[in-house]
């Protein structure tokens, strides 16, 4: 006897749909899945077994050939065995076949028949709802993802034996209660840090207000406990929130990593990998959809403290999201495409003791200073827009205090970028960063003085064209900052301060 | 000497100074171990050919001396671009001739011409940590650039820090420069000086004493000093901590009666530590080029100190809110954050930092900080690039 049940499989991003069709008939005792499963997806035979005999039905003692159509992609993880239990339920008429027809189901079982949500609900949820399905049967720890997709009737099913009751009919578990979920995950949403607790240091809090409202990439760079990391921290505390879309994207990406996701959460994601994480770990690797820091940083800000410390391919590997964003991954039998629209936040010693700069208690040789140099100003530095030096201060300053509060910080930047995006709308654009040559002949126009600094600039060997297109781009947010419309040259001035420069000491190769 | 036949004026160097050449290589690393004493390698490097062989052979004395004897001048041959000139050549420098410690010969890249004319100019060293602060290496720039600016022949060794900055700073004005690189001309340079080099070639010198691709390891440049101490009229330190090895080449050219001048830093700041110990030792305090060439060419005393010798720090014509905080960035308010007072609106500091940048008044240093230029540049460059300083100083005035 034939049954079909529709399950999910997940490959990076995308979630394809799966026949699950089960065969029982008489012959010797054996039970085949065909259709390019993987490994976990036959160990899924020992599991449904057990958990078919354990939640008190009968495992036919028969020749059962479980197909997952369409044949042609491989299909991956553990979320296919409550459809293929229940599919050979079905198939043995133990259950009535009929329930599976509008129904998706997934889970992982456990030997006893309990059912384990698997990662990538909301996409699966997601994908549910395109295929036009009634109902979705899952475990409860994950049923608030799925409940993010409007429209779609979640049920919830911890055992196979309640999962059976749903499918005909009955009623579904409880959904669990919030408090109990996060005690299971041992999870709290961490409170956001905030910028009045950064004293000192005004110039890099100034700068990481401009990379905020305009988008721009940002690196800080400075003796060890200037502040580096503590004021990277913060920046999402400044970010104006996710909308409703961008909150979705960014929990697709976040469950298909295998995260749990709450709800929509409108903070914008901060990635921070340590810095011995490898190509594929930051820009993804096509393999079982493996998703990299890149693309769960998406919408967000992907931070790499101690830049100099990043194995160069590793570097070398975000200059096609940084450009793009977006990163496609080839390898022999897999393709993957993630969204990596982050925002780059890097931090780096000045040089490899880490006091260049602080009196004479810099103990680094030309030749160390010039490998560190090399190091950082590959492809990558070409394509920060800001580099802000911090220094150690002295007593006096530290009395300073904070130059202002996350509230105050966020709300300029919002303005700056509702600016930006009632200016850049016909561009299709919404970020000064984002801005080509053609939008910021338009948009940036300079008076006599300010195009005579950048042309000094250039001439004194200060800016590269690319230099020049990043100034021009930082000038336009620093004007939106003070909510102006004319670029006017004390922008420029500021831009030009805060530009990723060459230091003096290599003039003395000149 | 035996084999001081008469000298091919178009060869450069006759055979005996050629062996001797060839025998130094072979020794390198015996010579090597010597390095330390630096009296000790100046010795050894004044006895003739077969004491040196006698002094140093040890076991291999009769392998090396019959590989001496059968040496042929072909096998010691010149690579292209490198000239050779030998003790009893016309061109050689005659601050080296009477003296035994003196090298018996030199490879010379640039050509034994133009080593005559830069040694016959008044020739000063100049020398320091190769561990330098931006303070030193600007300082080094500024004073190598004036010199070569008058006319003054600077020659340093080839090291990083202060010395290679002399070095750009004398080549940037066009410069009479000496340099010494330590091992043979042919020994691949490090990549980040390959473009010094090449500047050098262009209107110096580079010598050294050995052939064309042998390592002169640690004794090398050791040796090189001693050359340097005997071409110099005058030795210049620009910043150097009080250790034997940086301390080396102003006390052997103090040894040997000639000036010995410093530039003074921060007394708290122990890269100065050997030019404080220099002046107090009764070195000269200069103060930049100018005072360089009041020591070359005495004046009577009124007349000297008449004038300054560095430029007052106010530049004439600058828009005084530039001037300011220019004069605030000498006094060591170098970080936008030291700048700008709280409450004072931070566009109006950041711009002026980058109008002086422009102007080539300020520079960056290590950690970012600004670093006053010395105002020669900025005329330069404002002349340069036609980006008139009025222009720029008008761009404050609409804030």
């Amino acid at each position: 006897m034939l049954a079909r049940a529709h399950a999910f499989t997940i490959d990076g991003l995308r979630t394809r749909h799966v026949n699950v069709e089960v065969d029982v008939r008489p012959g010797l005792p054996a039970f085949a899945i065909v259709g390019l499963a993987d490994t976990a997806v036959r160990e899924a035979r020992e599991r449904i077994h057990a958990a078919i005999r354990n939640s008190g039905y009968e495992f036919p003692n028969r020749r059962i050939t479980a197909n997952l159509a369409p044949g042609g992609f491989p299909k991956a993880g553990p979320g296919l065995d409550l459809a293929l239990a229940c599919a050979v339920l079905a198939a043995s008429g133990q259950i009535p076949a009929v329930g599976l027809e509008d129904t998706a189901l997934f889970g992982e079982l456990g030997l006893d028949g309990s059912i384990t949500a698997s990662q990538g609900t909301l996409a699966v949820a997601g994908a549910t709802r395109r295929a036009a399905l009634d109902k979705l049967i899952l475990a409860g720890t994950r049923v608030h993802e799925a409940q993010l997709i409007p429209g779609l009737h979640v049920a919830v099913a911890e055992s196979l034996t309640s999962a059976v009751r749903v499918l005909s009919g009955g009623e579904p578990d409880p959904t669990p209660s919030r408090a109990s979920r996060l005690r299971a995950r041992g999870c709290e949403r961490p409170s956001l840090l905030d910028l009045s607790e950064v004293s000192g240091q005004h110039n890099a809090v100034r700068a990481l207000v401009i990379s905020a409202a305009g988008g721009h990439n940002c690196l800080f760079s400075g003796p060890p406990g200037t502040g580096k990391t503590m004021l990277a921290q913060r920046m999402p505390s400044i970010l104006p929130p996710l909308s409703r879309n961008e909150a979705l994207e960014v929990a697709q990406l976040h469950s298909a990593a295998g995260e749990p996701i709450e709800a929509l959460s409108s903070v914008r994601p901060f990635r921070a990998p340590h810095h011995s994480i490898t190509a594929a770990g930051l820009i993804g690797g096509a393999q079982r959809g493996w998703v990299g820091e890149a693309a769960l940083a998406h919408r967000g800000v992907l931070f790499l403290d101690e830049l100099s410390e990043f194995a160069r391919p590793t570097l070398e590997a975000l200059r096609q999201p940084l450009e793009d964003g977006r990163v496609s991954i080839v390898r022999a039998r897999h393709s993957a495409v993630y969204p990596t629209r982050f925002m780059l936040l890097a931090a780096t010693n000045p040089c490899p003791c880490g006091h260049a700069g602080d009196g004479d208690r810099c103990s680094c040789s030309e030749a160390e200073l010039a490998r560190h140099r090399r190091r950082l100003s590959g492809p990558l530095l070409d394509r920060l827009d800001l580099l802000v030096d911090l220094h150690r201060e002295t007593t006096s300053e530290g009395r300073l205090g904070s130059l202002e509060s996350s509230e105050q910080a966020r709300r300029r930047a919002l303005d700056a970028r509702e600016r930006q995006r009632s200016r850049l709308r016909a561009h299709g654009i919404g970020l000064n960063a984002e801005m080509d040559a053609g939008a910021l002949r338009e948009h940036v126009r300079l008076d006599g003085r300010g195009e005579a600094m950048v042309s000094a600039a250039r001439r004194r060997g200060l800016l590269s064209a690319r230099g020049e297109s990043r100034l021009l781009r930082v000038a336009r947010t620093i004007a939106d900052l003070d909510g102006v419309d004319r670029v006017r040259t004390r922008d420029i001035g500021a831009a030009l301060a805060l530009r990723p420069y060459a230091t003096d000491t290599e003039r003395s190769v000149a | 000497m035996s084999s001081s036949g008469t000298v091919h004026e178009a060869l450069g160097a006759c055979a005996g100074c050629r062996r001797r050449s060839w025998l130094l290589s072979a020794l390198s690393v015996l010579l090597d171990f010597r390095a330390q004493d630096r009296a000790r390698l100046d010795e050894l490097l004044s006895l003739d050919d077969r004491d040196l062989l006698r002094s140093l052979g040890g076991r291999r004395q009769s392998e090396l001396s019959a590989r001496y004897e059968a040496l042929s001048t072909e096998q010691i041959a010149e690579a292209p671009g490198v000239e050779a000139v030998c003790r009893h050549h016309s061109l050689y420098p005659r601050a080296l001739r009477d003296d035994p410690a003196s090298p018996w010969m030199l490879h010379v890249a640039g050509g034994r011409r133009r080593l005559a004319l830069l040694a016959g100019a008044p020739v000063v060293a100049i020398t320091g940590s190769r561990r330098a602060s931006d303070y030193g290496v600007e300082m080094a720039h500024t004073l190598a650039r004036g010199l070569a600016a008058s006319g003054v022949t600077v020659i340093c060794e080839l090291a990083d820090g202060i010395a290679s900055a002399a070095l750009a700073g004398a080549l940037e004005a066009g410069g009479p420069a000496l340099a010494l690189p330590g091992n043979g001309l042919g020994v691949r340079w490090p990549t980040t000086k390959r473009p010094l080099y090449a500047s050098l070639l262009r209107s110096g010198c580079a010598l050294s004493e050995l052939p064309h691709d042998c390592r002169g390891r640690r004794w090398g440049a050791v040796a090189g000093e001693r050359i340097v101490a005997r071409l110099a009229g005058l030795v210049v330190v620009v910043e150097a901590e009080e250790k034997p090895e940086e301390m080396a080449l102003a006390r052997a050219a103090g040894a040997r009666g000639k000036t010995v001048a410093a530039m003074p830093g921060r007394l708290t700041s122990p890269l100065s530590s050997g030019t404080h110990a220099l002046l107090v030792d009764g070195a000269r305090l200069v103060r930049g080029a100018q005072d360089v060439l009041d020591l070359l060419y005495p004046l009577a005393p009124a007349r000297r100190s008449s004038r300054g010798a560095v430029a007052e720090p106010g530049i004439p014509g600058l828009e005084p809110m530039l001037a300011r905080i220019l004069a605030l960035v000498g006094t060591g308010r170098d970080t936008p954050d030291r700048l700008i007072e709280p409450g004072e609106d931070p566009a109006k500091a950041l711009l002026a930092l980058s109008e002086l940048e422009l102007m080539g008044l300020l520079g960056r240093g290590a950690g970012g900080r600004y670093v006053p230029r010395h105002p020669a540049w900025a005329l330069e460059g404002a002349a340069g690039t036609h980006a008139a300083p009025d222009t720029l100083t008008a761009a404050t005035q609409g804030i």
